[in-house]
């Protein structure tokens, strides 16, 4: 079973319980990436929604799109690799913001299983 | 044959029975109306447009009819009629023109959605299409009719028709319409092009249509590839500048620009990925026509491949 948290609802949990949070693209939905050299736009199939990206936020996306279910450490360790950067350059909670801004955007769903 | 073959006598004729299918690549328009004046404007502006058999297939059927409310004893209006549905409010009778052209728009920008439709003045010169996107107010129409006046090829003064399949420009040739300080604007710039009568106090002030020069319409059936997109900004008094627009800009700028992004869904961005990917994008600041024109110039010649 799984149980899709907002983030308000979610960071209470989190604070009581410290749940293992993973994510995933909701169901039904489909990103479509198009990468310029100055950015990446993305378009968000189920409602016909365009985004502008930066590579972090798109890169994001393409691996949960991939893997469905990573923690956030998962994630953040899956980017530090794709972007060749050190963990320095981007901290956890720099993907675990990132990760509820794209929650916020309704691109992915957290959950608890 | 075309509509100027047939005597004004034989379009009046037409309107008011059968209809007169007008050949609009890449649709078809039957018209009919009872008013013999409307009959006579459109010969004049649709002059070089080809017709269908009056039995032919209409993709939009429209009629242009006499008001039948109370108001009619007071002042005559004209209803604007698709296909058995009447979708707008009258307009005064002498306004019929303006309400066709603006009304068949309509249509087309709800209807149209096997193509991806920019809100876009089109013009090409070598089989390459210059697409300047824009919003009312902002000076598409009267740079479009300024560039089919100076030997560009006209495709459009308000639609960009983008075939989904290879981002090819269709042309949907129409009378251009000109708008308040831009008709006399045009008659200074090309004495020699057709305008249509004037009709004042419409709901966006006095109105006017230039004829689209005969070439353009002869060859609507050829689609251009596109070449450049430059978002036209007239700014009265200011100096001509061009300035380049980033890929993912321009990109959102085009699709918040299209008329039917949204339904047409993944082709749709499909379609704006590879208009941006094929072509550079500027933003063109212009005051007068002729340094526009120059600078529209350079800027297709600087894009060719």
């Amino acid at each position: 079973m799984l149980l899709y948290l907002s983030h308000d609802l979610l960071q209470t949990a989190t604070m009581a319980s410290q749940p293992d949070i993973r994510w995933r693209i909701p169901s039904g939905q489909r990103l479509l990436f198009e990468d310029f050299d100055d950015g990446i736009v993305m378009f968000d199939a189920l409602v016909g929604a365009t985004h502008l990206l930066n590579a972090t936020a798109a890169e994001a996306l393409a691996i949960i799109q991939s893997e469905p279910g990573l923690d956030t450490g998962a994630v953040h360790a899956r980017l530090v690799e794709r972007l060749a950067i050190g963990t320095d350059a981007l901290p956890v909670a720099a993907v675990d913001e990132l990760l509820w801004r794209l929650e916020d955007l309704n691109l992915v769903g957290g959950f608890i299983e | 044959m075309t509509v100027g073959e047939l005597s004004s006598e034989s379009v009046r004729t037409r309107l008011a029975r059968e209809g007169l299918a007008l050949r609009i690549p890449p649709i078809t328009v039957r018209l009919r109306s009872p008013l013999g004046f409307l009959a006579d404007q459109v010969r004049t502006l649709y002059h070089d447009y080809e017709f269908a058999d009056s039995a032919a297939y209409a993709d939009i059927d429209i009629r242009m009819l006499a008001g039948a409310g109370a108001r009619r004893w007071t002042r005559r209006q004209v209803q604007f009629v698709v296909d058995g549905v009447t979708p707008f409010e009258p307009f005064p009778v002498e306004h019929a023109l303006p309400m066709f052209e603006w009304g068949l728009n309509w249509v087309v920008s709800h209807r149209l959605h096997g193509h991806l439709l920019l809100h876009c003045a089109v013009a090409a010169r070598n089989g390459r299409a210059l697409l300047l996107p824009a919003w009312p107010g902002s000076g598409k129409s009267t740079l479009s009719a300024a560039l089919a006046c100076s030997g560009w090829r006209l495709l459009s003064d308000e639609y960009g028709v983008v075939a989904l399949d290879d981002a090819r420009l269709l042309p949907f040739v129409r009378p251009v319409a000109l708008k308040n300080e831009s008709i006399e604007v045009m008659r200074a710039f090309a004495p020699d092009a057709f305008i249509g009568p004037l009709f004042p106090k419409t709901r966006k002030g006095t109105v006017a249509h230039l004829r689209p020069p005969q070439d353009s319409v002869r060859r609507a059936g050829e689609a251009a590839v596109a070449g450049a997109i430059v978002f036209p900004d007239f700014q009265h008094g200011e100096p001509t500048s061009v300035k380049r627009v980033p890929a993912s800009p321009a990109f959102l700028k085009l699709a918040g620009n299209a008329f039917n992004y949204e339904v047409v869904g993944e082709p749709a961005f499909r379609a704006v990925a590879a208009l941006v990917r094929n072509c550079g994008a500027w933003v063109l600041r212009y005051g007068d026509l002729a340094s526009a024109r120059a600078a529209l110039d350079d800027i297709m010649h600087q894009s060719s491949p």
